[in-house]
């Protein structure tokens, strides 16, 4: 007879089956299957201004001011044309992309040209205008306790499910990335570094008093030691964890990554990208290295951060460049992805096998404040570009009044707004990942995905 | 009695008051038995490990790796460390600092606290600069260092070939376990020192073939790689 523990298992195995789509015994089959699947986080730190570029307000309506030439310095905005808003005043026309149903605001800059590789989700409540916080719930799912934060993010667990054998499992560059929780492997610790060129620099070595097969057997050496205090140990993880690290360090370590990955290496294998850009100029040459990288089969996910979105004062002028910068650099790379053949699989682009998930804090205040600028507001829209989600798509709403989160779909716990939570189980339920795994809250929401 | 008579009283109580303490002899505690208390319980020590190991902050190892430098300050360290011979050694700590897991407070980065595969890769960087340097300062100096004055290698490296005997590495091995794990090699797991031995006796014996430009002979360099080995141990950077 079941027991009652027995009958709870079940009973959550079903109800991830209802909510994935998928069977459990067929979930690890699948997982093996996205061996070749690549991912790239962005986030904008500091919280966009949604109403420049995903859900565009160009009228005064409820508490809503909208951008206007009073406010915002419109001189580099490739897609600002003026429209009437009051008198002195002129706020932007809608941009609405050829063949598609999207409206944007002039902040997508030139992405709006590629509707048809786009998903947007609008309406993401966030319960939260702390930028830590925000930052840790959009990359985790899970609001920090205490401080500390409470799961792992994404590309952790993206990697943990198939980058465990890539030479650099996750790359975080200044990513809110977070190692948290059981089931997890020692490789796929987010490499967390503040810029590119500190691979190169870690990696480089001196000649005039040693030699690499010296240095490499030292690391042998300790790769056994460690191996060794483990058997010895009462919490083997850390140590067999430290083991697999020091492997990993010798392979790092005749690839020659000095040469490929240092910033000058970069900017001149990857031309296409945008390095002079007033404020998206340095995350340009991670996006080269996301490229290159993944070209050459080395990682499995790269995320970094965009700065500059924290605009509570006169700076707010430049969120729309801010914008349309960060964008035209999400297009770069899709470009990018475009023109390189998949490492493994023949005959396919990179761009079919890589993943782009762009989120923030949360969004703006919708009205103006007193210093010219806007504040925090606990909405929030995201960017996904991958061929596992219906593109051309735009998903959640917010309401016309006040810009706050509007109820999307009945979930488990009743009709409310899409969150960060369910794009994140979403986002990994496409690669036949159990959210649960890794995730206490959200929700697979199969209206995003392609069938 | 006239104020005269009262003092003489005083005076005559005081002397006979002074005269009775000094009759007296010293109190003598005797001390206590030396024989150990009685037992009434006893109580097992539970002295297993209630938590996993974790990463030695990386401003703890900051710290130990000035003072293993002769307790500089990380500007001197530094410069130290680059040398003026171009020898690419080390670069700055700017340019180390987020791989070895420090927080930066500019950019809301938080402290790391697992080590990964490029903070391990880091490590055997810093480790190596030290080594180098620290060998160059102990047994290179054109004046020689006093034995007191050496700052890891506390030993003379014999100028003829080395003989590659254990009995001679241990003792010198033993000082470097104790400056850089901070107990006896004998407490060591048994492994460990033969371990090191055929690290230190292959480096010895192929030195010249990897490395024919180097600036160490092959004893050096042994002892060399043998600081690197403890300088990047997991011992070091996990507790």
């Amino acid at each position: 007879m079941p027991t009652r523990r027995t009958f709870l298992k079940m009973l959550s195995g079903g109800l991830v089956t209802a909510m994935t789509g998928l069977p459990r015994w067929a979930m690890a089959d699948v997982a093996t299957a996205q061996q070749s699947e690549f991912f790239i986080f962005i986030i904008a730190l500091g919280g966009w201004d949604v109403t420049l570029w995903a859900d565009p307000r160009n009228e005064m309506k409820g508490i809503v001011h909208p951008a206007s030439t009073a406010n915002t310095d419109t001189s580099q905005l490739k897609k600002w044309v003026d429209a009437p808003l009051a008198e002195g005043e002129k706020s932007f026309q809608l941009v609405r992309p050829k063949n598609s149903n999207l409206v944007f605001g002039p902040g997508i800059g030139e992405l709006a040209d590629m509707p048809d590789r786009i998903t947007v989700v609008n309406g993401l409540a966030m319960n939260t205008v702390a930028h830590p916080d925000g930052q840790v719930f959009s990359a985790t799912g899970r609001h920090p306790q205490g401080g500390r934060v409470a799961a792992s993010s994404i590309d952790t667990v993206l990697s943990n499910e198939f980058g465990r054998e890539q030479l650099l499992p996750t790359v975080s560059i200044r990513f809110p990335s977070a190692y948290v929780g059981d089931n997890l492997d020692r490789r796929v610790v987010p490499l967390a570094i503040d810029d590119v060129g500190a691979i190169a620099r870690t990696v480089s070595r001196a000649v005039q008093y040693d030699a690499s097969p010296e240095r490499d057997r030292v690391t042998a050496m300790l790769s056994e030691e460690a191996r060794d205090l483990a058997k010895r140990s009462t919490f083997p993880d850390v140590l067999e964890g430290m083991a697999l690290q020091y492997d990993a360090l010798r392979k790092m370590l005749t690839n020659n990554l000095q040469e490929v990955f240092s910033t000058q290496g970069l900017q001149k294998a990857h031309p296409e990208f945008n390095y002079k850009s007033r404020f998206a100029g340095g995350p340009a040459v991670n996006a080269a290295f996301a490229v290159e990288a993944m070209k050459r089969n080395l990682v499995r996910c790269v995320s970094f951060a965009v700065g500059g979105f924290d605009t509570h004062a006169n700076n707010y002028r430049f969120q729309a460049q801010t914008q349309q910068e960060l964008f035209e650099l999400v297009a770069a790379t899709i470009k990018s992805l475009d023109g390189v053949s998949h490492p493994t699989k023949q005959g396919s682009k990179l761009s079919d096998h890589t993943h782009i998930l762009v989120v923030s804090d949360f969004c703006r205040t919708p009205q103006i404040n007193l210093g010219m600028g806007r504040d925090h507001y606990p909405n929030n829209s995201a960017l996904v570009v991958s061929p596992k989600f219906k593109t051309n798509f735009v998903y959640g709403k917010t309401d016309v009044d006040q810009l706050l989160p509007a109820p999307v779909r009945k979930f488990t716990d009743g009709e409310r707004a899409i969150a960060p939570p369910d794009l994140l189980a979403t986002f990994v339920s496409a690669f036949g990942v159990d959210p649960r795994k890794y995730m206490r809250d959200g929700e697979n929401v199969t209206e995003l995905l392609k069938s | 009695m006239s104020t005269a008579a009262n003092t003489k009283y005083l005076l005559i109580c005081s002397v006979f008051s002074i005269a009775a303490c000094a009759a007296h002899s010293p109190e003598i505690v005797p001390a206590s038995s030396p024989e150990a208390l009685r037992v009434t319980a006893t109580t097992a020590a539970d002295t297993a490990p209630k938590e996993d190991l974790r990463m030695v902050p990386p401003e703890a190892y900051m710290r130990t790796y000035l003072t293993l430098f002769g307790g500089l300050v990380p500007v001197e360290a530094q410069k130290r460390a680059r040398g003026g011979d171009g020898a690419a050694l080390f670069d700055t700590w700017d340019d180390y600092v987020s791989a070895l897991g420090f927080p930066d407070y500019r950019l809301d980065v938080p402290r790391q606290t697992q080590t990964n595969a490029l903070m391990v890769a880091a490590f055997e960087r810093l480790g190596v600069a030290l080594c180098d340097r620290t060998l160059e300062h102990d047994l290179k100096s054109k004046k020689p260092v006093p034995m007191n004055q050496r700052l890891v290698f506390a030993f003379d490296i014999p100028r003829a070939p080395a003989s590659l005997d254990q009995k001679a590495f241990t003792p010198k091995f033993d000082l470097m376990h104790r400056t850089f794990l901070g107990y006896p090699a004998q407490l060591a797991p048994p492994d460990r020192e033969a371990r090191f031995f055929k690290l230190y006796s292959e480096t010895v014996a192929d030195h010249a073939k990897d490395d024919p430009k180097s600036r160490f002979s092959p004893e050096e360099e042994g002892w060399a790689t043998v600081c690197y080995a403890f300088v990047r141990h997991p011992e070091f950077h996990l507790y």
